[in-house]
């Protein structure tokens, strides 16, 4: 066998192995997403929007705690991870740029974003859950936000950076003040690229279970109290999964389709603003 | 040595003895820079890549303060004080002495929000004072006919020539003294060459323009004086004309005839 025999051959064996891999890959995908629609689809009903939890065997039970549970802690934890993380990323990008201190947060951040969520759980609970004395949704909402802002501030501070220096400059050449700067060119320009950053880290906190264990915890019944445990989607899904009572395990495979179906949506919606950014 | 011209017409901006070295650069880029700038005149500065040509223009709006550590010596007079006194009002500097750079640097806002982007700044709210000023400002930047009655597009939708002279507008807007040019046509087509050329020409009734070039045939067509510039040094200022028939320096002799460069 020549040198250029064989090289063909390695290529083939390359391009056939690496293609059944990302078959396998793709197959386990839409495995999951195919039992997730079946089971998922089977087990909705107007029901889950309109009723909250109950004991097994009740014919009214529903997801609406756990929905509407779910909605307030993402949404708290949006509202304060969002600003925390786009600041963040601004001063990374527009003040710190390429100082030690800078260079050090970003370290920093990106040990935090693969950080084990459950210890970001365990200490919001030694902080805020142990000193109040109570589980609570602002617990919650503040472990998720935890989650997000690395992820926020990262994509803000790239974002940010990929606008050219000399629509900087040309702003400043106007006798733009640099607080004016940042907020008429540097964010307009990126603009697309920082709601993509949002909307992945909603996303990235959205299914998020153990952080939730011991912060907001769970509880079966509609809540709106932020001082109190909150049901969410994921803990509800895993307390509903793992009971015996097949009526509950249904509510758990819907609780995972919606879940799913959300989280799904985000990403693609923040994929296709960041496409329609690029094109334009 | 140097032969600069001695500029009986009042001028717009001196510079004297000026020196200018980036951080942590050993040596400064530029070395006792003494340059009158003639007031409603089109001044030109040539020279080979990295003499400092770039450098010396972006002094006069301090550009340069934008990155910490640069250090400015000497001196810049500018109606009548001194602009690298470290208590200048950059602000106020930036809206006397405006500037067009090499690619056009269009803002991701409509074409009218571009233009009235230095007035808003400066606090102009009334909304018939800044159509009115976008008007005459795209009028007097030969844009108006192809833009005005797709004001509210957006500016990145303009070619790039287009884009150039909406620059140009927006920087005429706020009324400069001055308007600094880096080189804004390298990146443009012959045609939108011609209109910003012809467009530096019109524009000097009313400002002082000081404009970098590469094209020497460029230099000779739109400006008054011309300025040779070489390692850091300015080795000739002159009308243009007796600069590039009859140098003064050997230097200057070299460079225009192609010797180097
Ligand atoms: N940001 C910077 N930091 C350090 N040195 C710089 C910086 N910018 C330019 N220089 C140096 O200063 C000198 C003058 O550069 P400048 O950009 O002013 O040249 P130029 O005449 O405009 O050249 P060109 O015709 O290529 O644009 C060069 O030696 C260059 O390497
Ligand atoms: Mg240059």
């Amino acid at each position: 066998m020549t040198a250029t025999q064989k090289r063909i051959i390695i290529n083939k064996l390359a391009l056939a192995f690496s293609t059944l891999s990302a078959v396998i890959a793709l197959a386990f995908l839409f495995w999951i997403l195919g039992v997730l629609v079946m089971k998922g689809v089977d087990a909705l009903s107007w029901n889950i929007f309109i009723f909250e939890g109950s004991p097994p065997g009740y014919a009214e039970s529903g997801l609406k705690h756990a929905l509407v549970g779910q909605l307030i802690l993402v949404g708290l934890a949006t509202l304060i991870g969002v600003p925390l993380g786009i600041m963040a990323g601004t001063y990374l990008s527009e003040y710190g740029k390429n100082s030690k201190l800078a260079h050090t947060i970003r370290d920093i951040s990106d040990i935090m974003m693969s950080a084990p969520s459950i210890v970001i759980g365990a200490f919001v609970y030694a902080v805020i859950v142990m000193p109040m004395g109570h589980f609570s949704a602002w617990a919650g909402a503040i472990a998720l936000a935890i989650i997000m802002i690395p992820v926020i501030l990262r994509t803000t501070d790239d974002m940010l950076q990929l606008v050219p220096g000399t629509l900087r400059e040309a702003a400043f050449a106007l006798g733009a003040p640099k607080y004016k700067v940042i907020i008429d060119i540097v964010y307009r320009g990126a603009k697309a690229g920082i709601l993509t950053g949002v909307l992945l880290g909603i996303a990235r906190v959205g299914g998020e279970t153990a952080p939730l264990l011991f912060t907001s915890f769970n509880d079966n019944f509609f809540t709106t109290d932020l001082n109190e445990a909150m049901p969410s989607l994921t803990v509800t899904m895993f307390n509903y999964a793992i009971s015996p009572y097949d009526d509950w395990q249904q509510l758990g495979w819907a609780a995972a389709f919606i879940l799913s179906m959300f989280i799904l949506g985000l990403n693609i919606v923040g994929r296709l603003i960041l496409l329609a950014g690029k094109r334009k | 040595m140097a032969s600069i011209i001695d500029i009986k017409e009042e001028c717009a901006l001196q510079v004297r003895n000026f020196d200018f070295t980036y951080k942590g650069a050993p040596a400064p880029s530029l070395k006792k820079v003494t340059m009158p700038i003639a007031k409603n005149s089109v001044t030109a500065l040539i020279g080979p890549s990295g003499c400092g040509k770039t450098t010396l223009l972006r002094s006069f709006n301090r550009m340069h303060d934008l990155y910490p550590g640069n250090k400015y010596e000497g001196e810049i007079e500018f109606e009548g004080r001194n602009i690298l006194d470290p208590k200048e009002d950059l602000i106020h500097l930036r809206t006397k002495i405006g500037m067009i750079f090499q690619k056009p640097t269009a803002f991701p806002m409509s074409i009218f929000d571009n233009v009235a982007y230095g007035m808003r700044l400066q606090g102009i709210k009334n909304k018939t004072e800044l159509n009115d000023r976008v008007e005459k400002a795209l009028q007097d930047a030969a844009l108006w006919k192809e833009v005005s009655d797709r004001l509210k597009n957006d500016a990145n939708g303009l070619s790039g020539g287009q884009q150039q002279r909406l620059c140009i507008a927006r920087a005429i807007a706020v009324e400069p003294e001055v308007l600094l040019f880096d080189e804004p046509t390298s990146a443009l087509d012959p045609i939108s060459t011609q209109g910003i050329e012809k467009l530096v020409i019109e524009l000097k009734e009313r400002v002082s323009i000081i404009i970098v070039t590469h094209n020497m045939q460029q230099a000779a067509r739109v400006s008054d004086y011309t300025g040779f510039m070489y390692l850091g040094d300015l080795i000739e200022l002159g009308h243009t004309e007796e600069l590039f028939v009859t140098p003064k320096e050997k230097l200057t002799q070299e460079y225009i005839t192609g010797k180097f460069g």
